[in-house]
């Protein structure tokens, strides 16, 4: 619906906080509840078997895609753990994407593409989702788990991720972060900033 | 924008007139914000080459080239054409950011020496403008991408005066941005001012300010990333006491105007390209230019490309055709149609809300600010306000010259009047704007999710 109405108790900041809302009432004993899947930002990053977008994935660190809701652009993301970076926000912010803190703190779109990278800090001009496949190995060998490749090495193409969900892009004014004008090769582009050479 | 308040009979900074000067300071750096962001949506960044390619293609054939020359010629031209247009939006974009940091110094100086810095209402509301006491009065109009509006664009940051020679005459309060700063500075330095250090100012750590986004990058022919700010060129500061205001102060002239005695500015406002020597730079690594010799650079790139165009002998080429979009001159919400005004309206309610969130901020501290800063500012300008800024210029209209031209954001503060919250009102722009351009359905949700802050009671503070 594209009319929205004001509603001061929906706002962040300055309104009147909103009254608490009435206790649920308990579920019917023998109720089953469908378990959540821990909420990830992107391909290769779920901790659990079964915890991909499809549900599909046997081990940890191989899953298809995120289970985070998908979003274009800053301070978009939902809730903890479920932004991702690159693009907006300062240097420390771009180096935990999929690690934010609380909702709207995420610094970029979910997924993350392959061919995106960070504009500020220490990993400024390499790969986003290198990154966050490293904090997410961190995560992993902390816990002692075991995880699997992801499907994609430097994770997903854009052209991938446009032919799984129809139309995809982060924001920006800059063009295309594949761009082919010119006389670049993307395949050489792609291939270096996958194996970590800071552009 | 409270023309010229400061400085009517006065022509020194002292104790008493500091905290004048200072909000002039916050309202000439206001005063250049939409002046660079409307240059700035004129161009477009991603043009099409295949198009610019094609079109060369045709010429050179018809002046006489073989299809393979032509080709050839053509992808290395529509190349430089695409690497430009994204650089010359970068660099702008750049100094836009930086202005925006400049603005925030300046309010975190008013707020330890003067008082609560005033923000809303003071954008230029008379076009063409002139920034507040500058000498001699130069005009500067809402106008697209050119050489005449970079000449315009580096009378702004001149870091030397400005020569008189067809210019209006007026009282001299100051005759470049520098030297304005340097009277406050002087003051600041030869005085034992108290300075407030309880009330909230915005602070370096939080997030709040990054130099660099994916807007601040262009890519060069072989499509390697280029950051146009770096990350040492300054940042907030805290302002507390001397040294933290002089820091202050001198962080945001090193980055704008930069070293004075830079060869190359005429005294008819073009440039020497033969005299820029890029050498003044805000970092220690020598990677960012100050605003001057950015906009520089952008004019003398502008023009080498041009002659290597008319060169090829296809005729003169004006080469902005290949990525500026025609805008109108100094446009204002009330000249636009009923399908384009209430859009128009929705963006001017957006880019004033920045406004009155930014003033909360310095009446807010800890958790409320950072909320108000992060989840308002940011999301207000780098989600909702491009986006518009974006969708209104796929609208056309026809100007009461006849030409037709793309709708484009006027930047103009909204009114917001007193009897409800500014963001009751700007759902109500919001619903109204819809109405008539669905296409921005979209924005409705991250809109109601704005912080609900309120205007700040003039006086009141």
């Amino acid at each position: 619906m594209a009319i929205v109405n004001y509603n001061p108790n929906v706002s962040l900041c300055g309104g009147t906080p909103p009254a608490p809302a009435p206790a649920p009432q308990g579920a019917a004993p023998g109720t089953s509840v469908t378990p959540s899947v821990e909420l990830h930002v992107c391909m290769g990053l779920n901790a659990c078997k079964g915890h991909d977008r499809n549900g599909t994935n046997n081990c940890a660190g191989t899953g298809y895609c995120a289970t985070a809701q998908q979003h274009n652009c800053q301070t978009l993301n939902n809730c903890r753990g479920q932004g991702g970076c690159g693009l907006y926000g300062d240097a420390e912010q771009q180096l935990i994407p999929g690690a934010n803190e609380c909702a709207w703190q995420g610094s970029c779109a979910v997924p993350i593409q392959a061919e995106r990278f960070s504009t500020l800090g220490e990993n400024a001009g390499k790969s986003v989702w290198l990154q966050a496949r490293k904090l997410f190995e961190q995560r992993m060998v902390k816990a002692n788990r075991s995880y699997g490749k992801a499907p994609y090495k430097c994770g997903p193409p854009q052209n991938w991720l446009v032919s799984v969900l129809g139309s995809y892009d982060s924001c920006g004014n800059s063009g295309d972060k594949r761009c082919s004008f010119g006389f670049n090769d993307p395949e050489v582009h792609a291939k270096e900033l996958c194996e970590g050479k800071k552009e | 924008m409270s023309q010229n308040l400061f400085f009517k009979k006065e022509s020194e900074v002292t104790p008493a007139n500091l905290g004048d000067a200072i909000q002039q300071a916050i309202e000439i750096e206001i005063a250049t914000i939409p002046v660079y962001l409307y240059t700035y949506y004129s161009i477009n960044r991603s043009p099409d080459q295949d198009a610019i390619s094609g079109s060369l293609v045709q010429e050179l054939v018809k002046s006489g080239k073989s299809v393979a020359d032509a080709s050839a010629i053509a992808l290395d031209l529509s190349a430089e054409i695409m690497v430009y247009a994204n650089k010359a939006g970068a660099l702008i974009m750049s100094v836009v950011i930086e202005e925006m940091l400049h603005m925030a110094l300046s309010s975190n100086l008013k707020q330890a020496l003067a008082g609560l810095p005033d923000l809303v209402g003071k954008s230029p509301s008379v076009w063409p403008t002139c920034l507040p006491g500058h000498e001699p009065v130069f005009w500067i109009n809402k106008a697209g991408f050119s050489l005449k509006q970079l000449e315009t664009f580096l009378k702004i940051e001149s870091p030397d005066p400005l020569a008189d020679v067809g210019l209006l005459q007026a009282p001299i309060p100051y005759k470049t941005i520098g030297q304005f700063y340097d009277m406050i500075k002087e003051c600041i330095a030869t005085n034992d001012l108290p300075y407030n250090t309880h009330s909230p100012q915005l602070l370096p750590g939080k997030g709040y300010y990054a130099q660099n986004n994916i807007d601040t990058v262009y890519y060069d022919k072989d499509h390697k990333p280029h950051f146009t700010n770096a990350e040492d060129s300054g940042d907030l500061l805290y302002v507390f006491d001397r040294d933290s205001a002089l820091h202050a102060i001198t962080c945001i002239v090193d980055q704008g105007e930069g070293t004075k005695d830079v060869p190359g500015l005429n005294p008819d406002g073009s440039v020497d390209c033969t005299a820029i020597v890029p050498a003044d730079f805000d970092d220690k690594d020598k990677k960012e230019l100050c605003h001057f010799e950015k906009f520089a650079q952008i004019y003398c790139h502008y023009k080498t490309l041009s002659n290597k165009f008319n060169s090829l002998d296809i005729g003169v080429v004006d080469i902005s055709k290949y990525f500026v979009t025609k805008v109108p001159l100094n446009p204002l919400t009330v000249d636009y149609p009923s399908n384009i005004a209430p859009v128009s309206d929705l963006l001017n309610g957006i880019y004033t809300y920045l406004f009155v969130m930014v003033e909360n901020c310095y009446m807010k501290a800890g958790s409320t600010q950072f909320e108000i800063f992060m989840f308002g500012v940011h999301k207000s300008m780098i989600f909702i306000l491009n986006s518009i800024c974006g969708d209104i210029m796929k609208l056309t209209y026809t100007t009461p010259q006849g030409e037709v031209c793309a709708a484009v954001p006027t930047f103009e503060d909204y009114p917001f009047g007193l009897l409800s919250s500014p963001k009751s009102q700007l759902i109500d722009l919001y619903n109204t704007a819809v109405a008539v351009y669905p296409t921005i359905s979209y924005l409705g949700p991250r809109i109601l999710d704005l912080p609900d802050v309120p205007l700040k009671i003039r006086g009141k503070f």
